[in-house]
């Protein structure tokens, strides 16, 4: 489902962010990516979802070698992955139904199959009756849930989640996870950056620990 | 993806943010304002700049014997010569009698009339000065049946001078402030795309087309555009009323200015949008 071989990612000022990294996911796997600030965890989900171009090797994202995916071929693509992330990137003038309502609204989705969707996501996150809130009305847990929300409503076929418990406190943590367990659970490949050991470890799956953009450790 | 989307999303990022909205529209607004009275003024310094020119001519007193068909045959061929108009010793007495009044009594004295019949010569634009006047009219001197030959020539050349000195001053002037009017719009334009960054990196993230995300802009562009032309076009009514009470202004096209700010508003506001977009979209 996807693939990076030998992938090296080299910003301006000869930081590299990613050094000769090969790894790769089957379809329905939950994988943790973990490891210090810096180590290269966004750059790998960046690169998935083709908002960074590697410098070096090849990523292959659902049958698609990337480096040949053309540009007006990309917001098709991207509609098949769902991203979060620890600032939930929420639209703060908009209600929580319009946030979610947002992603869809972006292809021609018909409005009557646009309610029905946003109402039965809104209810999968248990969020149902603030669908008329604002972001700021909400806490943390619940804007990640909305964020969540937005990205599960186009059925995607990848999530990734950057650091989606970093804002959160522990019980809200749990919660996210929970859910995107249950995601994952239900077919969707999880990808998920993270340094909260703690929560990883409970889990049981798969971890890849990064350091200074290279993989240590898989398993 | 559809229009009506395009232009929903449009019409709700004004509402949502009212106040850059209008803070820009007054921008362009006045901008396309400041445009449009150098406009105006160069358009009437460039109208009485041609209007003397059609003014220089050179008139021909003729003797009362003189053959008309002959000379105005004669003149027609002189290099520089487009037209040739015959004025009557009658005509010529009715005109002045009609441009001064109180002629009525003096002429009254003269038992004839005491005008010559003459022509008036008018010239190829390249013969509209000093050097072409003398030229032509010394030829004409040597032509049978003229009595004489007068031509306002220094007076109007000084003229023209001045207003072609005007006229360049004010075009130089027209082009600073034609690049300071782009520079500022399309300033105020990107202040509004980056005010909306965070939605326009959402918009990618979801998966939305460039054309999804550059619609609604270019939508605001277009609104602001026409609303800035139509406010820019009423204040410049205004200050042409206000004006024409100190001076006079010949040459005011009203429906020329009109479509004119207004197109430019469409303009700026479309290529704007799309040229401020462009970074965010790459």
């Amino acid at each position: 489902m996807i693939s990076f071989d030998k992938v090296t990612k080299i910003y301006q000022k000869n930081w590299i962010a990613l050094d000769n990294v090969s790894f790769e996911i089957q379809k329905g796997e939950f994988l943790f990516i973990t490891g210090p600030t810096g180590a290269g965890k966004s750059t790998i989900l960046k690169l998935i979802y083709k908002e960074e171009e590697p410098s070096k090797g090849t990523i292959k994202v659902l049958d698609n070698n990337l480096h040949f995916l053309k540009r007006s071929k990309i917001p098709e693509f991207r509609r098949k992955i769902g991203v979060i992330f620890q600032d939930f990137k929420l639209l703060p003038d908009r209600t929580v139904e319009e946030n979610v309502a947002f992603a869809l609204e972006v292809t021609d989705t018909p409005p009557r199959d646009l309610k029905k969707k946003v109402f039965d996501i809104l209810a999968y996150v248990r969020l149902s009756h603030k669908k008329f809130n604002y972001p700021y009305q909400l806490s943390g847990g619940e804007q990640q849930k909305i964020a969540i929300a937005r990205a599960l409503i186009r059925d995607p076929y990848i999530l990734l989640a950057d650091e989606p418990t970093g804002n959160l406190d522990l019980k809200s943590s749990q919660e996210i996870l929970e859910i995107m367990l249950d995601i994952n659970y239900k077919g969707t490949t999880v990808l998920m950056a993270t340094h909260n050991q703690l929560l990883v470890r409970k889990t049981k799956k798969r971890i890849i620990h990064l350091q200074d953009g290279k993989i240590i450790s898989d398993k | 993806m559809s229009l009506r989307i395009g232009i929903r999303e449009g019409l709700r990022t004004i509402i949502r943010s009212r106040s850059l909205f209008i803070l820009s529209l007054l921008v362009a607004a006045i901008s396309f304002y400041l445009l449009s009275i150098f406009a105006l003024v160069t358009v009437n310094l460039y109208k009485m700049a041609n209007l003397l020119d059609e003014k220089i001519e050179i008139i021909v007193f003729l003797e009362e014997r003189a053959d008309v068909q002959l000379l105005k045959n004669n003149i027609n061929k002189i290099n520089g010569v487009k037209e040739i108009i015959y004025v009557s010793a009658e005509a010529a007495l009715k005109q002045l009698q009609e441009e001064v009044s109180e002629t009525k009594e003096i002429v009254g004295i003269f038992k004839d009339n005491p005008l010559p019949a003459s022509l008036r010569i008018k010239l190829e634009p390249g013969f509209r000065n000093v050097k072409g006047l003398e030229e032509i009219s010394q030829k004409i001197l040597l032509l049978k049946g003229v009595k004489d030959t007068i031509y306002g020539g220094e007076l109007v050349e000084q003229l023209k001078r001045i207003t072609h000195i005007m006229l360049f001053f004010d075009i130089g002037l027209l082009l600073i402030i034609t690049l300071s009017v782009i520079f500022v719009i399309f300033q105020t334009i990107k202040l509004t795309i980056f005010a909306h960054a965070t939605e326009i990196e959402i918009m990618k993230l979801v998966g939305a087309t460039d054309a999804f995300i550059t619609i609604p802009f270019i939508f605001q562009g277009l609104i602001q555009g026409i609303l800035g032309g139509i406010i820019a076009y009423i204040l410049l009514t205004i200050t042409a009323r206000i004006g024409s009470s100190f001076f006079a202004i010949p040459f005011f096209p009203r429906l020329y200015f009109f479509l004119g700010s207004v197109l430019f508003g469409i303009i700026f506001g479309i290529i704007g949008s799309s040229i401020a977009l462009r970074r965010f979209l790459k």
